[in-house]
């Protein structure tokens, strides 16, 4: 796992002496937290998505979320929620679940203005996401189409981190299990109204400080022990 | 704000005293919260930090413990703690964890500066804090003493030695049996000899039957697992604060892993029974007002614990009413002793709620004197006196006096049986406003002490007499008819965030007062003497005047109504503030507004009958 680290900076080394001056070189150029850095150390950013679809090459990001921990802390000052104005109609079976209709899309900001604050906001810290493929694809992809690169970032995934907890105990679960509303039931988190990209990044928060008390109460375990 | 913070919105304008905060403000203090995650059974004062914090409990539940592991309160969902917001040197206390809690934290620096324009809800924040811990120790004080004989009883003594028990493999059916052979309502589910989940009846309603789950499977489907238990050395006082606390009713007894026993809510309450006889006892023994007074001072804290236990309101009255029925005869006795032998024989009345057995803690008194027709004009002196003696004391008591004068020191409600003969035929015939205005309270009486004959003779006549005379109970109506249940009161209640409206509900007047006056004048037509507004319903039930249905649903809307009413004061005697029936609309839950709701129409629906009834309007 720790070289996986070093891969990550290694990697975030050489994209940084190729990225293009703007946005993408600025987030390469500030470095990731040590692995080493116990937990309550380290700068996270939990962040959540809402996006057309789930294919990132031919779906698009419709809003971003996302909140910072710190000592353990959610700070609620820190709250961030933006709308994307994507091209095209939104498809209906969509609208349902994410509820950011054609109207509320059209008052929102450029997919560019997004992204270079989302970067911002996500440099030389941790990024907390449950269930990581949909972000890490949807960002690298965005990425590329806008710098002609894709940036590389420390991961922390909740879902991962409950897999683990729940591989180790005897009994069997459903994949249904480690969805993020179940896991926060599990642990007797609130409930909160699913699929908006700020209110599951807040959730996706709470389910990481409840899983690291189980994980080891007494101590802050290091970076590295949660790293995907 | 993000609207996306919505919920967080919501949850802070549930909690007093945020809820009538303009959206800016909540906005602003929500950008000072911080959130954070604490394990069940860690503590709480090792993660203090400064500067001073407020906390408001999202979920989960803490214990405030002081050092020497008094129990100061208990904190939830939705609640406060101001704990942290002036720590005092003297005072030491630590924190315990009792359920996985997910805590929100302002600095109270922050709320002083958001709140600096609401001095209303800032001093709310700071009086809380300050008065925190003194009157938290006053409470345990109080409670203790109440508590004395639940602490001094060891589970072991009044467990259930027999267990029903079944393997966890056995059908839910078959569990149903055992549980219905053996009388029992839970059954503890083993795995071998090790316990491993309960089951009740209420289980096998909800889990099983309301869900379609087919009854041959195993009992395993829909027990509860992860059970707590307690130690047969465990004292009743403890059991009794988990079992309220974890909302569970069956609680099996384990020790080394071995299964000894179970107890019921049922077995603490009926030991809680025990505890107002003790205090009725020691009242009919007590020798001065002073220590009549003493014992009474446990009442608000009877009320609180029995709610707390989950009585029904019935049951609260009767026994608040036992005991305010004791302190009465009590000081008859004292003042008998005192003024020397009644010259004729008479009777101690008590009227309003207290003849109905529908006291709460902070009832008035309202009373009379019934005295034999041999009574000469001199031997009132000797009455006047007794009224004096017992009325002042009451008060003394706490049953403070009746602001209406419907006391036995008011010449009016001291006399012969042949005048309260007199009282009761005018009223009935020849009806007039305050006449009415009295018989709402006459003609609920009960006998205290002394020659029950009198007032049943008199009873008697005037029950004969009532249900013939249609104009008096079409005028009776008529006055228990402006009372109507507040439905308006709903529609303010939407509008209760914008800051205007701060109503609140008067729970006695609008609420309790129409059934129990409905109650009566279905008993006045039909002749019945019963007093109790329950009782009355079911006298009626089913009768010329009220419907099965029309019965059952008032005795619903009663316990309903009571119970809320029983709920706030219990909150009320909580804080330590004094106890009323006005309940704001926000100590309502959504459930209880539209229960409530549901309540008001059954009332007007019976009151809009007997409008028709007596054609009135």
């Amino acid at each position: 796992m720790l070289s996986q680290w070093f891969g990550y900076e290694a990697k975030r080394k050489r994209l940084l002496a190729k990225a293009p001056p703007g946005p993408l070189r600025d987030f390469l150029s500030v470095p990731f937290p040590d692995p080493k850095t116990p937990l309550n150390k380290t700068p996270i950013l939990a962040m959540d998505f809402e996006t057309t679809g789930l294919n990132a090459k031919t779906d698009q990001i419709l809003s971003v979320g996302h909140i910072c921990i710190d000592s353990f802390e959610i700070l609620l000052s820190s709250a961030y929620h933006q709308v994307i104005c994507t091209q095209g109609e939104l498809k209906e079976e969509g609208v349902i679940i994410h509820q950011i209709t054609d109207d509320t899309k059209s008052q929102g900001q450029k997919v560019e203005a997004v992204i270079e604050k989302l970067l911002y906001a996500m440099a030389g810290k941790a990024i907390l996401v449950h269930f990581s493929p949909i972000e890490k694809n949807f960002l690298q992809h965005t990425c590329k189409q806008l710098y002609g690169m894709a940036p590389i970032f420390p991961i922390i995934d909740t879902l991962m981190i409950a897999r683990k907890r729940l591989d180790q105990r005897t009994s069997l679960y459903s994949p249904n299990d480690l969805r993020l509303f179940n896991l926060r039931d599990s642990h007797k988190l609130p409930r909160y109204k699913a699929h908006n990209a700020l209110s599951d990044a807040l959730a996706t928060a709470e389910l990481f400080l409840a899983e690291i008390e189980y994980k080891q109460p007494k101590k802050s375990p290091p970076l590295k022990s949660v790293l995907s | 704000m993000e609207i996306e913070l919505q919920e967080i919105s919501d949850f802070l304008i549930s909690i007093h005293p945020f809820e009538n905060l303009p959206q800016a403000i909540i906005e602003r203090l929500i950008k000072k919260i911080n959130i954070r995650y604490i394990r069940r059974d860690t503590s709480f004062s090792e993660k203090l930090k400064t500067p001073e914090r407020l906390y408001l409990l999202r979920k989960g539940a803490v214990s405030l413990l002081s050092d020497n592991n008094q129990l100061l309160g208990k904190l939830g969902e939705g609640d406060i703690c101001t704990a942290f917001c002036h720590i005092e040197e003297d005072v030491k206390f630590t924190i315990k964890v009792e359920e996985d809690t997910l805590v929100y934290t302002i600095e109270c620096q922050a709320i002083a500066n958001i709140l600096q324009d609401y001095p209303e809800q800032l001093s709310f924040l700071q009086k809380k804090s300050n008065r925190h811990f003194k009157q938290d120790l006053f409470n345990v004080q109080e409670t203790n003493t109440l508590a004395s004989s639940l602490m001094n009883t060891q589970i072991s003594d009044i467990m259930h030695h027999f267990v029903a028990t079944a393997e966890q493999s056995t059908s839910i059916r078959d569990a149903a049996v055992i549980m219905s052979s053996n009388n029992v309502s839970s059954l503890i589910i083993l795995d071998q000899k090790e316990v491993v989940g309960i089951l009740t009846d209420k289980d096998i309603t909800r889990r099983c039957i309301a869900q379609d789950v087919s009854t041959s499977q195993s009992v395993k489907q829909i027990m509860t697992n992860n059970i707590i238990s307690a130690s047969a050395h465990s004292n009743a006082f403890e059991v009794m604060m988990t079992m309220t606390r974890k909302q569970i009713r069956h609680l099996p007894i384990i020790d080394e892993e071995e299964l000894l026993g179970i107890i019921s809510v049922t077995d603490l309450l009926r030991l809680e029974g025990r505890n107002s006889v003790y205090i009725t006892n020691a009242i009919s023994k007590a020798d001065s007002i002073e220590e009549i007074q003493e014992s009474c001072q446990i009442i608000p804290q009877l009320q609180l614990q029995s709610v707390h236990m989950g009585a029904s309101a019935d049951h609260i009255g009767k026994i608040i009413t036992a005991i305010s029925t004791a302190v009465t005869r009590r000081l008859i006795k004292l003042a008998e002793d005192k003024l020397g032998e009644a010259p004729v024989p008479y009777a101690w009345l008590a009227a309003g709620s207290h003849a109905r057995r529908e006291q709460s803690s902070h009832s008035d008194q309202d009373n009379a004197l019934i005295i034999s027709d041999k009574m000469k004009p001199e031997d009132d002196e000797w009455f006047a006196a007794l009224a004096k003696f017992v009325c002042d004391g009451l008060n003394q008591c706490g049953y403070v006096y009746c602001p209406g004068d419907v006391m036995a020191t008011n010449p009016k409600w001291r006399q012969p049986a042949k005048k309260w003969s007199e009282y009761f035929i005018n009223w009935i015939k020849t009806p007039s406003p305050k006449a009415l205005m009295y018989s709402s309270i006459f003609f609920d009486l009960r006998s205290l002490y002394g020659d029950n004959q009198l007032l049943a003779d008199v009873r008697e006549k005037m029950l004969k007499l009532s249900p013939k005379n249609d104009l008096f109970l079409a005028h009776l109506s008529f006055n228990a008819l402006k009372l109507k249940p507040p439905l308006g009161f709903f529609r303010d209640f939407v509008l209760i965030h914008d800051g205007k409206h701060n109503d609140t509900l008067d729970l006695k007047h609008n609420g309790l007062a129409p059934i129990v006056d409905l109650a009566r004048i279905y008993a006045l037509s039909e002749g019945i003497s019963e007093i109790n507004t329950i009782e009355r319903l079911k006298r009626v039930r089913g009768s010329r005047s009220l419907s099965s249905e029309g019965a059952d649903d008032l005795l619903d809307s009663l316990e309903f109504i009571s119970s809320l009413r029983m709920k706030h004061q219990a909150q009320q005697i909580n804080i330590g503030a004094e106890t009323n029936n006005f309940m704001a609309p926000v100590e309502l839950s959504k459930l209880e507004r539209s229960h409530l709701k549901d309540t008001f129409k059954v009332i007007q629906t019976l009151q809009n009958y007997l409008e028709m009834r007596y054609k009135i309007g």
